[in-house]
């Protein structure tokens, strides 16, 4: 007797998993709405109460948009964004994705020259062969120094490091007063790469802006005796015990309240962190480059931004004028200036204009990206000509680990080729 | 009448028919289909952002030869496999023993050791993260009662990850292996210990000739389904240590989803997954057949 009733649910449930597969596609909407699906990654920071908020404002600017968010389970955007590629969804719109990942495959389409032009301070910040695929908003330094100056103080060391040298010798002075000279997050593989980062960024791409691109040319290699000289400081840093002999095993999160809870003095890390600067004490910390052997000031920048729009957008148009009425609202800015440390770029504004509340280290981090100097693609996070091939992250993540454990500097190099020769095969 | 009594005995027949077909349409659209496009997709350079995939031959299997990274994943997970296992067992075969009783507190004991099973990989993975930190509770609960100078970095160093990484995992094995063992302990027939007792045999000695044979097709089970779940374990890896510090802790499922999804390597991770699905397959065949040969030896 059951049977019947038992077929009659399967069959109900198979035509209804049929239809929901169906009808799962992105466009399409209600009336004369048009659907758009978005890509974005919540933060501690970047809530989803902010992301409903200024989708909505940006949705009142464009109508008969109507936007679906989509939420990617952790913060690899591009990994996420990958998956859904493979499974036919990519999204009409991803935020904060790496878009020589999707270029070519011709997934992306370039805002227009003009507005890009027109609204931003560095427009070509985000340039990848010749088009802009996410508009520079903001931008971020990646790695700076935040150093405690109260343990700096301690410690006897009256002024931040200007040079190698010094920079040694801040180190040698916090670990005679018994405090760790350099916080390391180290079992979050890109926290554990920020040294490498400052070390290469500074003393390899400040010498030659254009590495990256001869590297592609196979011009120059990781093996290279320069850089495996630069690339030993890290083992000094290391082999002086300038580090928690755990480090590997602290997660980003605990590096952050390690260093603002005073347990240790300096802290290599992207300018987000300025974010996390307690409002209590703010102005007990301060902020310098990555140390450079004659002091001359390398700045290794990241040109951020918003969104990419798909090319295979329903609607494109539409699409895009989502993206510039986002890229443009202040108060996404306001709130990835205050809990990210964005430093804003949009053209014409000051940080007064924003109506934000920002402290001390952030204005001194903030006036390297004003000031004339050396800037350079930091390794690792342009998203620009200088981004790394797919697949290389990781290598010089792992390769930052293993330089922690051991000393074959240039086994570790070598392999990067290695890595390098297979991801641009 | 006659009529009537033959459409009833069909119905039914048609019924269980349509089920198996509903169930093998299943088997076939999400297990053997999605094998056999990973099989072809292991024969090409397939990449999810390249417009054309081609045709590549053996290519991806002879680059398995002198791919570093994989040869230490291949270590790792046989590493983890068979410490795992023995491990796990050993756990499930003490714990059951244990629990082998009847009355309500055993019970309740029964449910608590199987909990770590019915937990997901990845909240099992967050909640050790929370314990073995550099900041976690181990570390906090061994530097307070003194044992420890500095903390211990049980997940910041290869050796350590590697070792962290097996307990946790042989902590949510044992749910279901103590399971599996008490079962098998509950089929052996009383008389059989009465005897035993009769015999003068007691103990140790008692577990080595009652016990130990008698539970042997429950460690058929057990052991086979402990080694086939560590072979593919990517879950608690990929929140406890990402594979890190250095790739020491990667497996090679996690290797797998790295060379997909970071690297874009669509067509290799295929060939790298057939090679773990024919080595799982080696593995799972060889200790069932040494595992049943036992059963009946015994």
């Amino acid at each position: 007797m059951i049977r019947k009733p038992l077929l009659a649910a399967c069959a109900a449930g198979l035509l209804a998993l049929t239809a929901a597969c169906s009808g799962g596609g992105g466009a399409g909407g209600e009336g004369d709405e048009t659907a758009l699906t978005y890509l974005v990654f919540e933060t501690p920071s970047l809530t989803a109460k902010f992301w409903d908020d200024s989708i909505a404002a940006a949705q009142a600017e464009v109508p008969g948009a109507k936007i679906n968010k989509i939420v990617a389970p952790s913060t690899d955007r591009d990994a996420y964004a990958k998956q859904l590629q493979q499974s036919g969804q990519f999204p009409d719109l991803l935020q904060s994705i790496t878009p020589s990942n999707f270029v070519g495959a011709g997934l992306l389409k370039p805002y227009d020259k003009t507005w890009i032009d027109a609204n931003f301070l560095l427009p070509s910040a985000n340039t990848l062969k010749g088009e802009v695929y996410i508009p520079p908003t903001n931008s971020q330094i990646v790695p700076q120094v935040y150093y405690n100056k109260e343990l700096f103080t301690k410690a006897g060391i009256t002024a931040a490091p200007k040079n190698w040298a010094e920079f040694l010798d801040a180190c040698a002075k916090l670990k005679a007063s018994g405090v760790t000279p350099i916080e390391l997050g180290g079992a979050d593989p890109f926290a554990a790469s920020m040294p490498l980062v400052g070390i290469v960024s500074a003393d390899i791409l400040g010498k030659n802006k254009n590495w990256l691109q001869d590297r592609y040319a196979d011009k120059v290699k990781f093996a290279d005796a320069n850089v495996v000289t630069a690339v030993q400081k890290y083992r000094t840093l290391v082999g002086n015990g300038y580090f928690d002999k755990g480090a590997l095993g602290v997660k980003y999160a605990d590096s952050i309240t390690r260093f603002t809870g005073g347990k240790s003095a300096m802290y290599p890390m992207g300018s987000w962190f300025l974010g996390s600067v307690p409002k209590e004490n703010a102005d007990n910390f301060g902020s310098f480059p990555w140390p450079t052997d004659d002091g001359s000031v390398v700045v290794p920048f990241v040109g951020g931004g918003s969104m990419a729009i798909s090319a295979k957008a329903e609607d494109s148009a539409m699409a895009e004028n989502f993206g510039r009425a986002w890229s443009l609202n202040p108060a996404n800015l306001k709130a990835l200036i205050e809990t990210d440390g964005a430093f804003p770029m949009i053209k014409g504004k000051t940080l007064d204009d924003y109506g934000v509340t920002v402290s001390q280290v952030f204005k001194d981090s903030y006036a390297y990206v004003g000031q004339d100097n050396n800037k350079v693609n930091a390794i690792g996070w342009a998203t620009n000509d200088d981004a790394l091939p797919p697949g290389l992250n990781d290598a010089f993540y792992a390769s930052a680990q293993a330089l922690f454990s051991g000393d074959d500097v240039a086994g570790e190099m070598k392999k990067l080729d290695e890595a390098w020769k297979t991801a641009t095969q | 009448m006659p009529g009537t009594r033959r459409r009833r005995r069909e119905t039914p027949d048609r019924g269980l028919a349509l089920l198996a077909a509903l169930a093998l349409g299943l088997y076939l659209v999400f297990l053997v289909l999605p094998l056999l496009l990973s099989l072809r997709s292991s024969f090409t350079n397939e990449n999810p952002l390249r417009a054309t995939n081609d045709f590549v031959g053996l290519r991806n299997y002879t680059e398995m030869v002198g791919d570093e990274q994989l040869r230490a994943s291949l270590k790792v997970t046989l590493l983890l496999a068979f410490g795992v296992t023995i491990a796990a067992n050993a756990i499930g075969v003490g714990f059951a023993i244990l629990l082998n009783r009847t009355n309500l507190s055993y019970r309740v004991m029964r449910t608590v050791a199987f909990l770590p099973q019915v937990l997901s990989g990845v909240i099992v993975g967050f909640v050790w993260q929370t314990i073995l930190t550099q900041n976690g509770v181990l570390n906090t609960a061994l530097l307070k009662i003194g044992v420890l100078d500095e903390p211990y970095p049980w997940l910041g160093s290869p050796n350590a990850a590697l070792f962290s990484i097996g307990v946790v995992v042989a902590w949510v094995l044992s749910g279901f292996t103590t399971v599996v063992y008490l079962a098998a302990l509950q089929s052996i027939p009383l008389e059989l210990h009465d005897m035993a007792s009769l015999d003068g045999v007691r103990g140790t000695q008692r577990f080595r000739m009652v016990t130990w044979p008698m539970i042997a097709p429950g460690t058929t089970i057990s052991v086979t389904i402990s080694l086939i779940t560590v072979l593919k374990l990517y879950d608690i890896i990929a929140v406890l240590t990402a594979g890190g510090p250095a790739n020491s802790t990667q497996s090679t499922a996690l290797y797998i989803v790295k060379l997909a999804f970071t690297s874009d390597r669509v067509g290799y991770a295929s060939a790298v997954a057939m090679l773990l699905l024919a080595l799982s397959a080696l593995v799972a065949l060889t200790v069932t057949g040494a595992l049943r040969r036992r059963e009946v030896s015994l």
